[in-house]
């Protein structure tokens, strides 16, 4: 684990607004080429945590390090920030704004005019270049904001949200693009409340709940370190059989598909046994690890 | 550095190219004309037809003459100010007049046949018709005026000093032609006697004397209504762009990638020169109008004699507007980094455009004694000497010394609302979701 330097290091970081604490005591290692995710509920303290890696907002107490060096304004060149409240200028030009933004990172010249043209045909947005901004839907308008954060083509890239309001076409793209960014050698934080997404994309992952962090560490080790009995089910008949609390701790079901969450006596093969004997009709049974969905509230649950 | 320059030429490309800009650019002098024109014309027309006037001439020797005199005598005062009109370079007051007796729409007189009736009859029956709006005003003059030299005005409104100065003088007049008249002095020595004086105005100024045709007035109303006009549009420009960016939360991406001061400079600067380029569109025009457009009408019959504007006084209205912009636009900036919605931005910011106002209102007593100690100090005091030191150099230029002083103390305030704002600037426009308070933003400055 300690092959590369980090990219970026929280250590104890702290920050207050008056009374009310938005991150309290966190410590965190974003490692270069993975896609880090900062998970948790809205409110839990992610964009405080973005906005002090920005530049936005210092830090109460604590140390951060990016690539290595105390954070500076110099050092934000390296970054892409697109935040959660989207700002663009209304009656800009797209491929213009764009220019503003590429400049303001220190890009320009040819080189700034070529990346846009890329860009916006990569997201398939070429069309609109000479449109002004306020006659862009608001998806549209989200991927000339990603546009400028990946522009100068950073080290670090930090998207926070990246996915609200998009259609699930452009959910894709999106998806596609930030792979290809990490292909690429890039490094990626990416903040969501949507446990489904940072499951399909981080490397690894911070949980924060309430200011604090309740859970780190790479995806894959964190599921397995969670999996206990947990199958996911598709049968017909026998209903009753998943009420036996001696069996079963906990079930999730949405339409066909039932999760259940074995009780700590039981296991597996006593549940597919007692579901035949009982005459149902069972089409799936799999072992599964459980849900970042499932291993937060757990988590959040032993917390308080 | 490259980045102070991106802002500046996002801020001044972005805003030269809009219709704005264009109409503004076209539509400034029109409006400036308007304001120069139009107070005095207005004040100056009387609205429906003639006035309605009875005589009731108890003295029975005055009424043809006042009456005449109402009627007639307009056509001897229009001849002569015909032949001085056109001459755009009568002052202010005289013009003024001029308006009102032009658009004056005359007077009906009657006379009110006394038959034997006695006065408070009469006055009965003609209050009656005042107030049934069969007549506007009417006249009494007592038997013994030539002596008195008084007689009654009586009408609904007596608010129309227009209509009252009028009956005024030429019942005067009319009392003056009649004791000259039984002095026994001919008509024609009369008219002799009755004719106008015009007045020839030299300025006397440090370099001897100059011709000043009295257009004086035009000329330094013109340029210190410019710095106002272009002082608060420009100022509220930048009021609006950093609200709006505040608002789009564009601030997070701007201040993420650059330093505040810069932002904060470029964005006033890139502003600035807009508003240089559109004095500068103007003072082009104006030098082109009187190069060629002055020749070409004059080619078609029509004179304009344009008051003479030494160069230097374009020099004196760039570097007071430059002073007035950046004083105003900054403490712009400051409120609108306060703020978070342009609706609360209006509010705060009623007091700056107050003393904005103050100031060109100012304008007017420094024009009529611009030597005054009230001129001085206005002229001193930064947040008014962009419109009052201006126009003191155009009515009649200070020693250098107070010029000089004025631009220091101005600028010195620049420098220290510069300093102050770029304090508050960054914390205020990252700060979201409330207004921020005056002792919060103290506690800004002293931290930062």
């Amino acid at each position: 684990m300690e092959e590369t330097k980090p990219t970026l290091v929280l250590e104890h970081v702290t920050k207050s607004f008056g009374e009310f604490t938005a991150v309290s005591d966190l410590s965190l290692e974003v490692r270069p080429g993975r896609v880090f995710g900062l998970i948790g509920p809205n409110g839990a303290g992610k964009t405080t945590t973005i906005r002090m890696i920005v530049n936005l907002t210092v830090a109460d107490s604590g140390r951060i390090e990016l690539f290595g060096q105390p954070l500076s304004l110099a050092l934000q060149d390296r970054i892409g920030y697109l935040p959660e409240e989207r700002g663009l200028y209304k009656k800009m030009k797209v491929g213009e704004q764009l220019r503003f933004f590429a400049e303001l990172k220190g890009l320009r010249g040819k080189e700034a005019v070529a990346r846009i043209d890329r860009w916006l045909a990569k997201l398939q947005l070429a069309d609109w270049k000479e449109k002004r901004t306020r006659e862009l839907s608001k998806g549209m308008q989200q991927k000339v904001q990603f546009i400028t954060a990946v522009i100068h083509d950073p080290d670090l890239v930090i998207l926070d949200e990246p996915f609200s309001g998009l259609d699930p076409v452009n959910v894709d793209l999106m998806k596609e693009t930030i792979l290809d960014q990490k292909a690429r050698g890039k490094t990626i934080i990416l903040s969501t409340h949507q446990m489904e997404i940072a499951e399909m994309l981080c490397d690894d992952v911070c949980m924060i709940d309430r200011s604090r962090k309740v859970l780190d560490g790479r995806l894959r080790q964190i599921r397995r370190s969670f999996a206990r009995n947990a199958v996911a089910l598709q049968f017909e008949g026998g209903d009753s059989l998943l009420n036996d609390p001696a069996l079963v701790a906990n079930v999730h079901q949405v339409g066909e598909d039932i999760e259940v969450l074995l009780a700590p006596a039981a296991n597996p093969q006593t549940l597919l046994k007692r579901l035949v004997d009982s005459g149902a009709t069972v089409t799936r049974f799999e072992l599964v690890e459980p849900s970042l969905h499932d291993i937060f509230i757990e988590k959040v649950r032993e917390v308080a | 550095m490259r980045k102070f320059l991106a802002v500046i030429k996002r801020e001044y490309v972005q805003r030269v190219r809009t219709r704005m800009f264009v109409a503004a650019t076209v539509l400034g002098p029109l409006v400036m004309v308007l304001f120069a024109v139009v107070p005095p014309y207005i004040t100056g027309i009387k609205a429906g037809g003639p006035t309605r006037i009875a005589v009731v001439d108890e003295s029975g020797k005055l009424y043809e003459r006042f009456r005449d005199s109402l009627v007639g005598s307009r056509d001897e005062d229009d001849e002569e100010q015909n032949s001085l009109s056109l001459q755009a370079n009568s002052n202010q007051w005289e013009r003024m007049n001029r308006t009102a007796q032009l658009s004056e729409q005359g007077f009906a007189v009657e006379p009110v046949e006394v038959d034997g009736k006695s006065l408070e009859e009469i006055k009965f029956q003609l209050n009656e018709r005042v107030r049934k709006g069969d007549l506007d005003v009417y006249v009494v003059i007592p038997k013994d005026i030539l002596t008195t030299g008084k007689a009654e005005f009586y009408g609904r409104n007596t608010g129309d000093v227009f209509t009252r100065d009028t009956v005024e003088s030429r019942l005067s007049n009319a009392v003056r032609e009649e004791r000259l008249a039984e002095e026994r002095v001919p008509q024609n020595v009369l008219n002799e006697l009755n004719r106008r004086v015009s007045l020839t105005s030299t300025r006397i100024s440090e370099r001897g004397e100059e011709k000043d045709s009295g257009g004086g007035f035009y000329v330094v109303f013109a340029f210190g209504f410019l710095i106002y006009l272009t002082t608060v549009l420009y100022g509220q420009m930048v009021l609006g762009a950093v609200i709006e960016e505040k608002e789009t939360r564009i601030a997070e991406i701007l201040f993420s990638s650059v330093r505040s001061f810069p932002l904060m400079m470029g964005k006033l600067i890139g502003v600035s020169l807009v508003a240089l380029t559109q004095l500068a569109i103007w003072g082009l025009a104006f030098v082109l109008f009187t190069i060629f457009g002055v020749g070409m009408l004059a080619a078609q019959g029509v004179t304009i004699s344009l008051p003479h504007i030494p160069a230097m006084m374009f020099v004196y209205l760039g570097l007071y507007f430059l002073l007035g912009y950046f004083i105003y636009a900054t403490i712009y900036a400051l409120v609108g980094s306060m703020v978070t919605t342009v609706q609360e931005g209006g509010q705060l910011a009623l007091p700056v455009t107050l003393l904005l106002v103050a100031g060109f209102c100012l304008a007017f007593p420094v024009i009529r004694s611009p030597n005054s100690s009230l001129a001085f100090w206005a002229s001193m005091f930064p947040f008014f000497a962009p419109i009052t030191m201006l126009v003191r150099i155009v009515t009649e230029t200070p020693p250098l010394w107070q010029i000089v002083l004025s631009l220091l103390i101005g600028f010195g305030t620049v420098v220290l609302l510069i300093w102050l704002t770029s304090r508050i600037y960054r914390v205020g426009m990252l700060m979201y979701g409330k207004k921020a308070s005056i002792p919060e933003v103290l506690r800004w400055v002293r931290q930062a």
